[in-house]
């Protein structure tokens, strides 16, 4: 026993230096321009000046705009990414290996070199300049559908097999059996894409122009600006306001993660 | 008989080709077709502004005497050698040593690990090139208290690579982790009650039960690391532009800065073909040498 | 099975919210009943952003028949990413702003407007000649320059007194008064430590103060591999290795911030730093110099400034010009507004420069009209490769043991193989 609390001890003290960036980041929020970048915190110099900055811009519509973008994709990505997986993981059909392997291509490519071409079939789209613009193209990508398929190769055939004897096809199975069960891999892609979406710069930033369109980052880069001064506290402040709904989801969703499938779908 | 298997088998065929046909589709026109029209781009000339110029293959020429870009591919794997094996390890380790724990204090290890994956690449590079002050960076101030000296970290040749690969493990450590953590939960507990009863425990447990039922999640982690590994961008942008003296130029970002600098989107989108060609056969190679017999 | 219930849920009154989304941005930017929509897109924040906003107010206001819809981006994405790619697609803004260092690229792939036949009458005379040749591509106006922004030492008086230094007036002097300055406190002096337009932007004066410059008169031939230009990169790179500019900044180089927080005693910086020392660093006492010239050498400096252009493929060239003409080249009064109220800069125009002869008697700005002014060369605009090349010498001297002869001679041969394409 007392090994496990040596063990906790050590892993919450690396968590703390995890964490410790980010404490800078919260702090740094609440000095005075001046005060940003000493380590001292001043504290008679505290205050919620940036924040009032940061209220004036248009940041709360960039946060709503990001929050209901991620969400989209994250739900949509879900659902067909898990489909693929299984097909990949459990289905047979001619040309699996083949698809399997073009889809895992796919995360090869470097964003900026398929950025004009993406931008020109989003635009015949008629999607360009618009929600859909930024949540459609982004659905797609291989990196769920070959964690799924990861998944559900080691998911235990038992349940679908009793499925199957009492007369579901396979997307009944899928649906009402599996797709239930695929907790603990749906909560880190929650996270996952999310995040992913939350934090897309360069593709948001190139097809759409109107400012009620932005989202997060874009909206936190104009504060930073890059001209001939930047105030920083401002933009950690526009920062740490744009992290906060990231964190809540962390906190939300990840204490969904408990047991296994094996432990659980079988009772 | 065999017609109801035949049947049955076009079935789950049809089934399965419905499944994946929604990311088929999405994945044909959002990423397969740029893809090629990428291609087709590095046959010519264009500076996106102008019409197209057919050179065939002269870009692919110039290429390979291109010294900065071969020097750019250098950097990228002395990256990729470097940050792949330390986030696998880190990641895996710390996610045997979370499991555990008493599940209160778990959650809150995870959730303090997977805090900087929420963080704004500019802004996580903002606050590491805070830490990183040749002159008082916290880590500095640190190093001075033990009686070290400052040093220059992104301001030095040497250093500033080794220095963004510790901010690229910081902010994906706990999400990887949080996957081998998923991973670990399915290992049923009682292999483990036996394993116990034959005095296997600790690390015999790990090396012998833990690390080979987590084989498929391993490679899922080394392949996806590793592509994603040659496509780190925003934070080197931000913190170095690729500096000092092209010490932390990846290839990522010389393909930006000829696309987007000089404007040489035939030149940039054949170094891409190249890129994906490289990155293709690194995967291929790993999955080929991880996925034995399975 | 409650979770799905409530995702469920979720996600379908997302879907119905798109529907109400892609209402409120389907206003398409199109052409009705005969008013002339025109896009302009800017980088600027904060109070130079709101005198844009402003003068596209006043135009759209007096001018019924036409409409600017105005955005703004980041500015170091602005000429890298956005632009090229709505350009790339046709979607790119009748109206926009270049730099002397994207000024090259873009006039070589045609997507700048001639201006000339816009000016009013008189107008195109009432430029001052360098800016007008800093636009002027193949005969044709190709931007319109409003600013120009000079180099000047600035410097932290009271660090100075302290350490018992003089305002360095020579090279020599300069190093020495780094060495000095150069404490656990603060740094001697902030120089621009990443590639990229602006260190070349500071480096050129020392160039051109021995007379050396990068290519010569005509154009065609590399003129890089000369002693004149050896010894600058190494005086320049000598503050790196020694360790009196700091090799990293956490305050951007062009933010006069890195002096009014007292982490250096000097910094090289431009005209636009004196609002900002006025307004937020008013405490600090800070003296402003010429540039120190090496011995034998004439003083120098550099203008650099942004110019406004007109898309030669928008489908409104001539409204598009006539606003850039109307806010930069009718009434006095903006340009003057601009370049000494909003910020503070030279204007490119003699008879407004004559107008504006009050506020550059005022504070440290008398020093850059008295003793900088007349020094001072444009930014020149070499394409792309070219400011590549020497930002990358820059960097080889910076931070690696590379003699400057030797740095010279391998970037001459770039430029040259850059010129000759």
């Amino acid at each position: 026993m007392r090994q496990r609390w040596l063990l906790t001890v050590f892993v919450i003290f690396c968590g703390i230096l995890m964490v410790l960036p980010i404490y800078f980041l919260f702090v740094s929020a609440f000095k005075e321009p001046n005060d940003v970048f000493r380590l001292s915190i001043n504290f008679s110099h505290l205050t919620l000046d940036n924040f009032k900055a940061v209220l004036e811009t248009n940041i709360l519509r960039a946060i709503w705009n990001s929050f209901f973008v991620s969400s989209v994709v994250t739900i949509v990505a879900l659902l067909f990414h898990s489909m693929s997986g299984y097909a990949l993981a459990r289905l047979n059909f001619p040309g699996k290996n083949f698809i399997f392997g073009w889809m895992i291509s796919t995360l090869m490519v470097p964003f900026t070199v398929i950025m004009i071409p993406l931008y020109m079939v989003t635009k015949n789209f008629g999607m360009a300049n618009s929600y859909l613009g930024l949540i459609v193209p982004m659905i797609f990508n291989a990196y769920g559908i070959f964690l799924f398929r990861q998944f559900y190769n080691e998911f235990p055939k038992e349940l679908e097999e009793a499925a199957y004897m009492e007369g579901l096809s396979i997307a009944g199975t899928f649906f009402r059996i599996v797709l239930p069960l695929s907790k603990p891999m749906i909560i880190p892609l929650t996270i996952g894409f999310f995040t992913a979406n939350w934090n897309n710069y360069l593709w948001p930033l190139i097809i759409n122009q109107k400012e009620d369109l932005w989202v997060v980052q874009v909206a936190l880069a104009n504060i930073v600006g890059g001209g001939y001064e930047t105030s920083w506290s401002i933009v950690l402040a526009a920062a740490l306001l744009c992290a906060l709904p990231t964190f809540a989801l962390f906190f939300l969703v990840q204490r969904h993660l408990v047991e296994g499938v094996k432990m659980t779908g079988i009772k | 008989m065999f017609k109801k298997k035949n049947r049955l088998k076009r079935k789950e065929a049809l089934t399965a080709y419905g499944f994946v046909l929604p990311n088929f589709i999405g994945l044909t026109i959002f990423v397969f077709v740029p893809m090629v029209y990428a291609f087709y781009v590095s046959l010519h000339q264009w500076n996106a502004l102008s019409p197209k110029v057919f050179v065939g293959f002269d870009n692919y020429v110039q290429m390979a005497k291109d010294k900065e870009w071969w020097h750019s591919v250098y950097n990228t794997f002395i990256f990729t050698i470097i940050y792949v094996p330390l986030l696998f390890g880190l990641s895996l380790f710390f996610a045997v040593l979370i499991h555990q724990l008493k599940s209160r204090y778990e959650s809150l290890a995870r959730t303090l690990f997977l805090l900087p994956f929420a963080i704004t690449s500019v802004i996580s590079a903002t606050i590491w090139m805070f830490l990183y002050d040749p002159r008082n960076g916290f880590i500095n101030q640190v190093l001075k208290f033990f009686g070290g000296h400052s040093q220059q970290f992104l301001g030095s040749t040497n250093q500033a690579l080794i220095s963004i690969i510790v901010v690229i493990i910081w902010i994906n450590l706990g999400y990887n982790m949080m996957i081998f953590l998923a991973s670990i939960k399915e290992i049923p507990t009682d292999y483990y009650e036996a394993a116990r009863i034959d005095g296997a425990t600790g690390w015999k447990a790990f090396r012998f039960i833990t690390f080979p039922l987590l084989r498929g999640t391993s490679i899922f982690i080394l392949v996806v690391t590793t592509i994603g590994s040659f496509q780190v961008f925003d934070q080197i942008m931000v913190m170095t532009k690729g500096g000092p003296a092209n010490a932390t130029e990846v290839s990522v970002l010389y393909i930006y800065k000829q696309a987007f600098e000089f404007l040489n989107m035939g030149y940039a989108s054949a170094l891409a073909v190249v890129l994906f060609i490289i990155i293709f056969v690194l995967s291929l190679t790993q999955l080929k040498l991880y996925t034995r017999k399975d | 099975m409650k979770v799905w219930k409530t995702l469920t849920v979720f996600l379908l009154a997302l879907i119905l919210a798109l529907p109400l989304a892609a209402c409120s941005s389907s206003k398409s930017s199109g052409d009705s009943k005969g008013i002339v929509t025109l896009k302009f897109w800017d980088f600027h924040t904060d109070a130079e952003k709101k005198f844009f906003q402003d003068l596209v107010k006043e135009y759209n206001a007096s001018h019924p028949n036409v409409k600017i819809e105005m955005a703004s981006f980041n500015q170091s994405d602005y000429t890298t990413t956005k632009l090229p790619v709505a350009f790339a697609n046709n979607e790119g803004p009748d109206i926009f702003m270049v730099s002397p260092g994207g000024f090259t690229k873009f006039a070589q792939s045609g997507i700048l407007a001639d201006l000339n036949p816009y000016f009013k009458d008189g107008v195109k005379e009432d430029f001052l000649p360098s800016a007008l040749d800093a636009v002027t591509y193949n005969g044709k106006v190709l931007a319109l320059p409003f600013e120009m922004e000079l180099l000047g030492l600035y410097y932290n008086k009271q660090m100075l007194k302290d350490a018992n230094v003089e305002v360095p007036k020579t090279w020599e002097e300069l190093q020495e008064a780094a060495k000095k300055l150069t404490t656990d406190q603060h740094a001697g002096i902030v120089l621009p430590t990443d590639k990229e337009p602006y260190l070349n932007f500071l480096w050129y004066p020392f160039l051109w103060q021995q007379g050396g410059d990068v290519i010569s008169k005509d154009g065609k031939k590399a003129t890089f591999d000369t002693p004149e230009v050896a010894k600058a990169l190494d005086f320049w790179g000598s503050f790196f290795q020694k360790g009196y500019a700091p090799s990293k900044l956490q305050i951007g180089p062009t933010d006069i911030g890195n002096l009014g927080t007292g982490k250096t005693a000097m910094q090289i910086c431009g005209t636009w730093a004196i609002p900002v020392l006025e307004n937020k660093y008013k405490n600090v006492d800070v003296g402003l110099a010429p540039l120190p010239i090496p011995d034998g050498g004439k003083p120098a400096t550099d203008a650099g400034g942004w110019k406004l252009a007109v898309n030669a493929k928008s489908k409104h060239v001539k409204e598009a010009a006539d606003f850039v003409m109307w806010a930069f080249g009718s009434d006095k009064s903006r340009p003057l507004k601009w370049a000494t109220e909003v910020k503070f800069a030279y204007p490119a125009r003699k008879s407004v420069v004559e107008e504006g002869k009050s506020v550059y008697d005022k504070g440290l700005r008398k020093i850059f009209t008295e003793e900088i002014y007349d020094t001072a060369i444009p930014e020149p605009r070499y394409n792309p490769e070219i400011v590549d090349a020497i930002g990358e010498s820059l960097q080889k001297v910076m931070f690696s043991d590379a003699k400057g002869s030797q740095v010279a001679k391998e970037t001459n041969e770039k430029i040259q193989a850059a010129l000759n394409k």
